[in-house]
């Protein structure tokens, strides 16, 4: 692997940033959008996350980093051959196990079908006379975050293949006559300039949180990212480690949260908070509710808390509302500003 | 001496010639008898001097966008390219992924029985150049997967991670009005060469003595460079913070190439001119007001800074003279100077190699006057390749469709054991169920043009409610993935308010705008629609015309008045339009149907409505009807 940029080292984009590291904690948020112009650090901020996960451990040798843990979402090659144990719970043979880091896969504009979906195995196919799958793009972001920079500008028939593997986690081959499923389970981490060209709704839908990004306007903070890249450039590995104690720090207090997060408390007020928001915003089905929900759980575990507050969800609003507000398409005020308005007033009232 | 060996090639630097010769600077050095001539010699050298640098650092620097028309003047400058004691790979635009990426060679594999692969070009020109020949009309996924590489310094092939860093030419022969290189890559390419004004006979005049030394030492830049850096940058109107990287990366290998071991003045002049200056998006005086307003297509340099018309005090271009007098304080060691002195150093030094049209896009702000400099922003052309090759599918050959050799191939490979094919050295044996053809998208994408008559005669009473009539189909539009384009005229002639654009939201933020009354230069309308039509056509876009107007034309194309004459000319217009076979649609926008509009409909074989009858329904209805291939 390249080296990548720490995260810690990254300066500003605290929204961005945020958001990353509140899916990094609980991935079943969705995935991130990033939307601003060229040049703001978007790419960087993805690329780095790897550094922010923990290894995970996956069945070694196995092409889709199954999950040792999670016998039900197992791929066909790791599935034990008489397919009873994983219903009967009955002791298997136990799956060998390695650690791998979690996968961020770069999906390029203009990829090829081929490549994202895996197609026939050539090498295998010639050599051996064999018919068998190589693996795409979206196997090798299961478990991991798949990352497509333009998002608003990637073919139709690409999005439409998303949208379905987003929403079932399994990615179905039918092609060149092969037939198989493979699990396909990814954090959708999206960026690109809206004026370019508009998402289609139900990719928008598909990602829990949107954030909207600037470059800094403030001198000294411009000189920073600068410089931090510049030394990055120069020596990458020197610039790794010197950051090496803060990511690990990073990575720590996002362990410490995952652990955390199955005990955080929501109270009964403020999940009737979300829902009045959520309702007054006129927000398109439940999808809107449940990821606010996680996401100001997420953001509580992250920052220590035991019960989820209306500050978080202060925070979190915006970030999981923006983009789900049933809105024309012609209209162009701001979206955070709607959610901010909205929630004073739901807030006000409570 | 590397110093000295440097100083020809140097020479164009008006710093770098007046301290190391005494000479006064090169660009005031003619009193008043040429400046365009010794800016384009200035221009000239520091496109060979950018060649240096990138042989010193392919990497670092990203790579050349050069904009020249074929012609003696880049031949000249290929020359140089060629001289570079660099590996250097051409790739075409016709590339196709596997040899892009790199991937399975089929043609060996087949014939050994083995897996043969083959390095991608990405891969080959690791510690080199790629040079892209037309780099304006490489398709997506070839300048997607490019900018990547870029960015990660490396090839990602399943999963596995090839290091490459290499440096990028791209020859870009856009005309004005043609979308450029794609932004993503403008973006991540340092030095923006533009050699379209510079004449032949700079050449000749101009002694180009290019020395390839490497050079070896170590630059550092202190923290005042940065500031200036990164404040210059801002006070231009540059969002992106991968630009003030790139111009340090610049003026860093300036100065290593001139021996020097600290980044100089006219290192950052230099850095200044050839990155900073031509990405300029607003006038450096009037930084304050400008700084919301940035859009879209933010590398393109073509698109306005939309909207204000108000132009930030209007600062007369300054001459090239002017500049180099603020430029005067110049010790070498520069980490004792403060960063504001550089600032405004930088800040004189871009401003000399602002684009020309830059003041005057700034002044006419929304309206751009005839819009032909606007042409399309580069991300237009994305998905707009009529035919753009989808992945082959079964099915047999002719009528149209051609074979897809790899496809079948691929098909054909997994059942040569059970054909009976054992021996590496026999063909392959294909069968007539393996073939497979070449696929194209069905769908062209289309562009409304809509020409909105904001005239005293029309409007006045009804701008709005054909402002209403505008909204619904762009809504309908919206719907379609259309683009859109946006021809407003009222006054002495018409205007392109927007050129194409995906993004809805600028194209009702371009009506809401329009204010009403004056004559009715209809002529000149059909006229600039016709221009953006076969400009759009080019694209293998279809366009499609949607007029708002009662069609009483009663300014001609010269912008006087005469009804006659302006009917007239409105009629040739229309009919050429008509002559097209494009589509279109006239929404008559006078309280009574006019028997004008119903005349020049029928000539633009566009189909008629009248707007007092118009309905959403109606109008989607009609809109589809009038789509060619519906």
């Amino acid at each position: 692997m390249a080296l990548t940029f720490p995260f810690a080292a990254i300066v500003g984009q605290d929204d961005m940033t945020l958001a990353i590291q509140v899916v990094a904690v609980d991935p079943s948020i969705g995935g991130v959008l990033v939307l601003g112009d060229r040049g703001t650090g978007k790419s960087t901020a993805v690329r780095a996350l790897a550094d922010l996960l923990p290894p995970i451990d996956v069945v070694s040798g196995c092409a889709y980093r199954c999950d040792p843990q999670r016998p039900a979402g197992l791929c066909e090659r790791c599935q034990p051959a008489d397919g009873t144990a994983t219903t009967k719970g009955k002791k298997t043979p136990k799956l060998p196990v390695e650690s791998r880091p979690v996968a961020v896969v770069d999906l390029p504009l203009g990829a090829t079908e081929d490549r994202v979906v895996g197609a026939l195995d050539l090498e295998k196919a010639l050599s051996q006379g064999i018919k068998s799958f190589a693996p795409g793009l979206l196997a090798q972001a299961h478990r991991g975050f798949l990352y497509i920079d333009e998002v608003n500008l990637l073919e139709d028939h690409l999005v439409d293949l998303l949208i379905d593997v987003a929403a079932s986690g399994e990615n179905l081959v039918e092609r060149e006559g092969l037939s198989l499923r493979h699990p396909a389970r990814f954090v959708l981490v999206g960026s690109g300039n809206p004026e370019e060209g508009e998402l289609r709704p139900q990719l928008l839908d598909r990602f829990g949180l949107a954030v909207q990004v600037r470059t800094p306007q403030d001198l000294a903070l411009r000189v920073e990212v600068v410089r931090r890249r510049d030394a990055f450039e120069r020596n990458a590995q020197a610039f790794r480690a010197q950051w090496q104690d803060a990511n690990q720090a990073l990575q720590q207090r996002i362990v410490k949260a995952r652990k955390r997060l199955a005990a955080v408390q929501t109270s009964d007020d403020l999940l009737m908070l979300c829902a009045r928001l959520c309702q007054q915003l006129g927000t398109d089905g439940l999808r809107a509710e449940l990821t606010l929900l996680r996401a100001t759980r997420a953001l509580a575990a992250l920052q220590g808390h035991k019960e989820v507050t209306a500050e978080h969800l202060r925070t979190m609003a915006p970030l999981a509302l923006r983009h789900r507000l049933r809105r024309n398409p012609l209209d162009d005020a701001d979206a955070g500003v709607r959610v901010e308005r909205s929630l004073q007033d739901v807030l006000a009232a409570a | 001496m590397n110093a000295a060996a440097q100083r020809p090639a140097g020479g164009p630097d008006p710093a770098a010639a007046r301290r190391q010769s005494g000479s006064p600077p090169t660009a005031s050095m003619p009193p008043n008898k040429a400046p365009a001539e010794a800016e384009a010699t200035a221009r000239w050298h520091d496109a060979l001097f950018a060649l240096q640098l990138l042989a010193q650092q392919p990497h670092s620097l990203g790579g050349i966008w050069l904009r020249a028309p074929h012609g003696p003047v880049r031949e000249a400058w290929l020359q140089a390219l060629a001289a570079l004691p660099l590996p250097l790979i051409r790739a075409p635009g016709s590339v196709d992924s596997a040899r892009w990426l790199g991937g399975l060679d089929l043609a060996a594999t087949l014939q050994t029985g083995r897996l043969q692969e083959q390095a991608g070009l990405l891969r080959q020109a690791d510690g080199g150049l790629l040079c892209l020949p037309m780099a304006e009309r490489f398709a997506p996924a070839l300048t997607a997967t490019l900018a990547q590489t870029l960015d990660r310094g490396g090839v990602d092939r399943g999963g596995r991670f090839e290091p490459s860093r290499f440096g990028v030419v791209a020859l870009d022969e856009s005309l004005d009005d043609e979308a450029p290189l794609a932004p993503a890559l403008q973006e991540r390419l340092g030095l923006w060469i533009d050699l379209r004004d510079v004449a032949p006979s700079t050449l000749a005049a101009a002694e180009s003595n290019v020395q390839f030394d490497i050079a070896t030492t170590e630059v550092t830049a202190g923290d005042s460079i940065l500031q200036a850096l990164c404040g210059t940058a801002l006070a231009l109107g540059i969002d992106s913070l991968r630009v003030p990287l790139l111009a340090l990366q610049v003026a860093c290998a300036h100065a290593g190439l001139h021996g020097r071991d600290h980044v100089a003045d006219e290192d950052l002049a230099y850095a200044c001119r050839t990155v900073l200056a031509p990405r300029a998006r607003q006038w450096p005086a009037g930084q304050s007001e400008e700084v919301e307003v940035q859009d879209s297509d933010d590398a393109v340099p073509d698109s306005p800074p939309p909207t204000d018309n108000e132009t930030p005090q209007a600062t007369p271009e300054p001459k090239p003279s002017q500049d180099e007098s603020k430029e005067s304080p110049e010790p070498p060691p520069s980490s004792g100077i403060e960063p504001e002195a550089l600032q405004a150093m930088m800040v004189a030094a871009a401003a000399a190699r602002l684009p020309p049209d830059l003041l005057q896009r700034l002044m006419t702000g929304a309206a751009p006057a005839r819009g032909h400099s606007q042409g399309t922003s580069g991300q237009a052309r994305q998905g707009a390749q009529r035919g753009r090759p989808l992945p082959p599918r079964p099915g047999r050959p002719g009528g149209g469709a051609r074979l897809h050799v790899l496809a079948t191939l691929r098909a054909a490979a997994p059942r040569q054991r059970l054909r009976g094919r054992t021996d590496p050295s026999q063909p392959v044996r294909i069968r007539a169920e393996d073939f497979h053809v070449h696929r194209h998208q069905q769908h062209t994408p289309s562009c409304l043009i809509l020409a909105l008559d904001a005239s005293g005669s029309a409007a006045l009473h009804r701008l709005a409610e054909a402002k209403g009539a505008v909204q619904l189909l762009l809504e309908q539009s919206y719907a379609r993935r259309d683009s859109v384009c946006v021809i407003g005229f009222r006054g002495a002639q018409a205007q392109l308010l927007l050129p194409m654009t995906r993004s809805l939201v600028r194209a009702r933020r371009a009506l809401t705008g329009l204010p009403g009354g004056g004559g009715t230069p209809l002529a000149s309308a059909l006229q600039l629609a016709h221009e953006q039509a076969a400009q759009l056509q080019r694209q293998g876009i279809s366009p499609i015309l949607v007029v708002l107007s009662d069609g009483r034309a009663n300014v001609t194309l010269q912008g006087l008045g005469g009804r006659v004459q302006a009917q007239a000319e409105a009629q040739h217009w229309a009919r050429a339009w008509g002559a097209t076979g494009h589509a279109g649609l006239w929404i008559d926008t006078a309280p009574q149907p006019e028997t004008i509009a119903q005349q020049l409909a029928q000539q633009l074989g566009a189909r008629y409505l009248p707007m007092p009858q118009l309905q959403s329904q109606r109008l989607a209805q009609a809109l589809q009807d009038a789509r060619p291939g519906r």
